[in-house]
């Protein structure tokens, strides 16, 4: 009855011109940090879509970077938490369309308050540690987001360092599952490409927002440099799937690349090239975002975990 | 046995609880490119337990989860152009075990890598190790195992093959693409070369009973490479059989061989099969279909051959001289004799010596319907050509040439063979030990159904209690469903080439996984599925075309002379025992014969081999040959019509 009504519903708001949506996509960024971060058009004046031409195959060898992590809490000190997390790297790289792992790097650790760790330490044996740094009063589920974004510190740290190795013995393009941003190596790599699922943090507002998120299929935006103060990138997003009838973000990345590389020529190219990349479908939630490649290295490290 | 496998697993063994590990079977993936097929041998290995096994099934899916994702990343469009990444893909496979090393405590399959087989490893998997070596050893190569660039030797165990512990031999698959017929005559050459001399001897008899399939054993084919190669991987000569003997009844002229053998450079080594009377009656069973055989019919059949046939009778009644019956011809004789005094009787005339002349029509019907139309195997003057009784050579092959006979004389045939080969391995009087009898579409002479006769008692029995007396059966046919189960369950060995997908959608095969039935109806010639009793799962091997010419290569380059004139074939005859005698001469000699004597003389010419052949038959025209039939021709013997007699 309820999906029934809903339908009516999406029907007769279309043909009022609204957007019909059923459903906010998987992993399309945090609720609680969504926010507006500014950025600077360095394509035009104003923010405009372009075509970006039939799908073309990436040109030689392509790598693949992502990492994963879990955690768990597994004791408290007193009511400090203590949490168990596991993060991995990863690289692979396709040649002749099959997918091989060529870098990977796993890490378990526990995370908690430097009193908590200490009252744990002779049951913890040489399992690394992490402190929670915080000056704040002490509350468990405060700890619980600390150690939360010190997991993804960790991982990050660990995608980074997959990739300096990676780095130091092969030379073709690598697509990076997020923000090349985080490092300034990366942020300055010219064969290196970052395809971000999340928008939580969204570069535009008003018109400029609206005209972002109604992007058509195959289609880009305007390249601009986000805002912020980590390392410079030149940013455009891109469409790949229709989103009418799904959501505003359905099947929306966002890609980025070194400045100096940037050129509207080559953020035409870069996007037909991850058009191509839309198959195979990966068998996730997140479909309409996830290229193959980045998936095949979630797999690989997810079941390779311990 | 040295070759040994490259270094490294080809897979690993996984086991979920949907698809658990077990004593008896297991699942493994393999990598995409890895040489596992189905049939395959491979080895499970950790340091408490090793397991041999073979791939009886297969799958393979990728992380597609549902079909529709693939319609939706082509655009529905089946053209696209293939995605740049391979999806990951898994190729699993389901093995069956074939051994646990130890044995005991039988347990599942360890979870640890899977190693394709090696030479050692398919002799250990088929439990060869315990037959294939030492003194005693018992193998006999029946083919090689090939996968995955592997070709290892298998071999049976004569002691399984060819009795005591087991026997028999069963052939199956589609007529023109199984190579049934060649499966046999390789394992019959194997058999001769590697039949262990601990064993004692051994001969085979081989009943040719369509075209000219068995016609040319004793010639050599022209081998490719490869057939060579595999011969030489068995340990094996490539070579005709050294030792064949061809028989093949007459024509209904009695001079000309019912044989596709009658090319001239072959017909010297091709005897007449030749029986009388004497040998007919022993087997008159075979002729009398289910309505027949009764107490009465037998009890007067027991009369003729113990008062009667060779011997001299005397009744008064009958005739003031007494009877001596050596042939049809006396016998019709001595039928018309006893109606005639029936006759004579008038009412009450209706039973002679307790038989009722209702019986003895009918064993005087069934009789001379043998002599009608097995013309050409049964003689008239009571002289027989037969097989060598007492003196079967070792590794003889003898090959009956009935394909042209009819079917009645044909079962007549195999049934008196069958039975003076049990008859003399009984008494061990026979010349050898052993004697495979090869004989190919049994679905004809041991149906599933249809009515009981006396060659499908005799096959059930030979099936059943063969072994012990060394007398072994090697059957062929095109569908096994279609044989009496007891006669082919009973076959302790069985081949199977290209199966027909009917046959194997019957319940006789439902023990076969899907993909062995599916590899059953695509198998290329001269490949097989194997069961045999060490091996605890059928396996496939491969063999090599056998060393003698086939039918059609055979009619081909000895093609088949059309028949003689009657003095030409008799010269012909002559000649296979001196090859000095003329046709010219021969012509000139039978210039105003009967054509009865000469085939008497003829027959006891060639019975005799005396040194001057021209001579000795020259003499024997020039008086009455003895034991003959009387000189006149006697009346054709009409057979009582019986529409329900399907010998009819």
């Amino acid at each position: 009855m309820f999906a029934s009504r809903c339908n009516q519903l999406r029907k007769s708001l279309a043909l009022r011109g609204l957007v019909a949506a059923s459903g906010m996509p998987e992993a399309a960024g945090r609720q609680e940090e969504a926010c507006v971060v500014p950025a600077r058009l360095v394509e035009g004046s104003a923010l405009a879509v372009r075509e970006v031409g039939a799908p073309e195959a990436w040109p030689g060898p392509l790598a693949f970077l992502d990492g994963v992590q879990r955690s768990e809490v597994v004791a408290y000190a007193g009511t400090s938490p203590l949490i168990v997390a596991e993060v991995a790297a990863g690289i692979r790289l396709r040649t002749g369309r099959q997918l091989r792992t060529v870098e990977q790097e796993r890490l378990l650790f526990i995370a908690g308050r430097a009193e908590a760790l200490s009252l744990a330490a002779p049951a913890l044996g040489s399992m690394p540690q992490f402190h929670i740094e915080d000056k704040g009063p002490l509350h468990p589920l405060r700890d619980l987001e600390l150690a939360r974004r010190l997991v993804d510190r960790v991982r990050g740290n660990l995608e980074l360092s997959v990739y300096d190795r990676f780095r130091g013995s092969h030379d073709e393009w690598l697509v990076v599952d997020g923000s090349l941003s985080v490092s300034p190596a990366l942020a300055a790599d010219d064969r290196a490409v970052g395809v971000s699922k999340s928008h939580s943090a969204l570069p535009f507002d008003g018109q400029d927002m609206e005209r972002y998120l109604h992007l058509p299929a195959g289609f880009r935006s305007s390249m601009f440099m986000p805002g912020g103060e980590r390392a410079p990138v030149v940013a455009w997003a891109l469409r790949l799937w229709p989103f009418e009838g799904r959501d505003l973000l359905h099947g929306l990345v966002r890609i980025e690349m070194a400045p100096r590389q940037a050129s509207p020529d080559r953020a035409d190219e870069v996007s037909r090239w991850l058009l191509a990349e839309r198959t195979p479908l990966s068998a996730d939630a997140r479909w309409d975002r996830l290229l193959y490649g980045i998936h095949s290295v979630e797999q690989h490290l997810k079941a390779g975990a311990r | 046995m040295t070759r040994e496998r490259s270094a490294g697993p080809v897979g690993r063994v996984v086991a979920t609880e949907q698809k658990p590990s077990t004593p008896h079977q297991f699942f493994f993936w393999a990598a995409v490119d890895a040489p596992v097929g189905i049939g395959a041998i491979v080895r499970v290995e950790t340091e408490e337990r090793t397991v041999h096994a073979v791939v009886t099934d297969g799958a393979a899916y990728a992380d597609l989860q549902n079909a529709i994702h693939d319609v939706m990343a082509t655009d529905g469009d089946p053209a696209a152009l293939p995605a740049p990444s391979a999806r990951t893909e898994i190729r699993l496979y389901l093995a069956s075990v074939l051994r646990h090393e130890p044995p005991e405590p039988l347990q599942p399959v360890p979870l640890a890598p899977v190693w394709l087989a090696s030479d050692v490893d398919v002799k250990v998997a088929l439990r060869m190790d315990g037959y294939c070596d030492g003194e005693r050893a018992t193998g006999v190569p029946v083919g090689v195992y090939a996968a995955g660039g592997l070709e290892a030797p298998v071999l049976l165990d004569c002691d399984f093959l060819l009795g005591p512990e087991a026997a028999h031999l069963n052939i199956s698959g589609v007529s023109g693409l199984a190579t049934k017929t060649s499966a046999a005559e390789f394992l019959l050459a194997s058999i001769f070369q590697k039949f262990p001399a601990h064993k004692g001897s051994i001969a085979a008899v081989c009943f040719n009973v369509k075209g000219p399939d068995l016609c040319f054993l004793d010639q050599p084919a022209e081998l490719q490479d490869e057939d060579r190669r595999l011969y030489d991987r068995l340990g094996l000569i490539p070579e005709p059989f050294r030792s064949t003997h061809y028989y093949a009844p007459f024509k209904a002229d009695g001079v000309n061989l019912n044989t596709l053998r009658t090319h001239e450079s072959l017909t010297g080594s091709t005897e007449p099969l030749v029986w009388g009377l004497r040998e007919i009656l022993d087997f008159a069973e075979v002729v009398m279909n289910r309505d027949d055989v009764d107490a009465k019919a037998d009890a007067f059949i027991d009369f003729l051959g113990e008062r009667v046939v060779g011997r001299t009778f005397h009744d008064e009644l009958l005739r003031h001289e007494p009877f001596e019956v050596q042939t049809f011809a006396d016998l019709e004789e001595f039928f018309r004799a006893i109606f005639d005094f029936l006759e004579s009787m008038g009412r009450g005339g209706e039973v002679w010596r307790t038989h009722h002349i209702a019986t003895i029509r009918k064993v005087r019907n069934r009789l001379g319907n043998i002599s009608t139309r097995a013309k050409g195997l049964v003689t008239d003057d009571g002289a027989a050509n037969d097989l060598p009784w007492g003196a079967f050579e070792d590794r003889g092959l003898y090959v009956l040439d009935v394909a042209g006979i009819d079917p009645l004389a044909q079962d007549l045939v195999f049934a008196r063979v069958v039975s003076k080969l049990r008859e003399h391995l009984e008494r061990r009087d026979l010349g050898v030990e052993h004697v495979v009898v090869f004989v190919d579409e049994l679905n004809k002479y041991a149906p599933s159904d249809g009515p009981e006769t006396y060659v499908r008692k005799m096959l059930l029995d030979l099936s059943e209690r063969g072994r012990y007396l060394g007398l072994v059966l090697f059957s062929a046919q095109q569908f096994r469903s279609q044989v009496l189960r007891r006669v082919v369950g009973n076959a302790g060995t069985s081949l199977f080439g290209r199966m027909d997908s009917d046959e194997l959608a019957t319940p006789g095969y439902s023990t076969l996984s899907a993909a062995t039935r599916s590899k059953l109806a695509s198998l290329p010639k001269g490949e097989l599925m194997l069961r045999h009793p060490h091996f605890t799962q059928p396996v496939f091997v491969r063999f090599p075309r056998p060393a003698v010419l086939t039918g059609r290569e055979g009619v081909t380059r000895f093609p088949p002379t059309p028949d003689l004139p009657f003095a030409d074939a008799v010269a012909r005859q002559l000649k296979s025992l001196d090859r000095s005698i003329g046709v010219e001469a021969v012509r000139e000699l039978l210039h105003d014969r009967r054509e009865d004597d000469v085939r008497r003389a003829l027959g006891a010419t060639r019975r005799t081999r005396p040194d001057d052949v021209l001579a000795y038959f020259r003499t024997l025209l020039g008086r009455r040959v003895p034991s003959e039939a009387p000189a006149e021709r006697r009346h054709a013997v009409r057979p009582v019509a019986m529409p329900e007699d399907p010998y009819l």
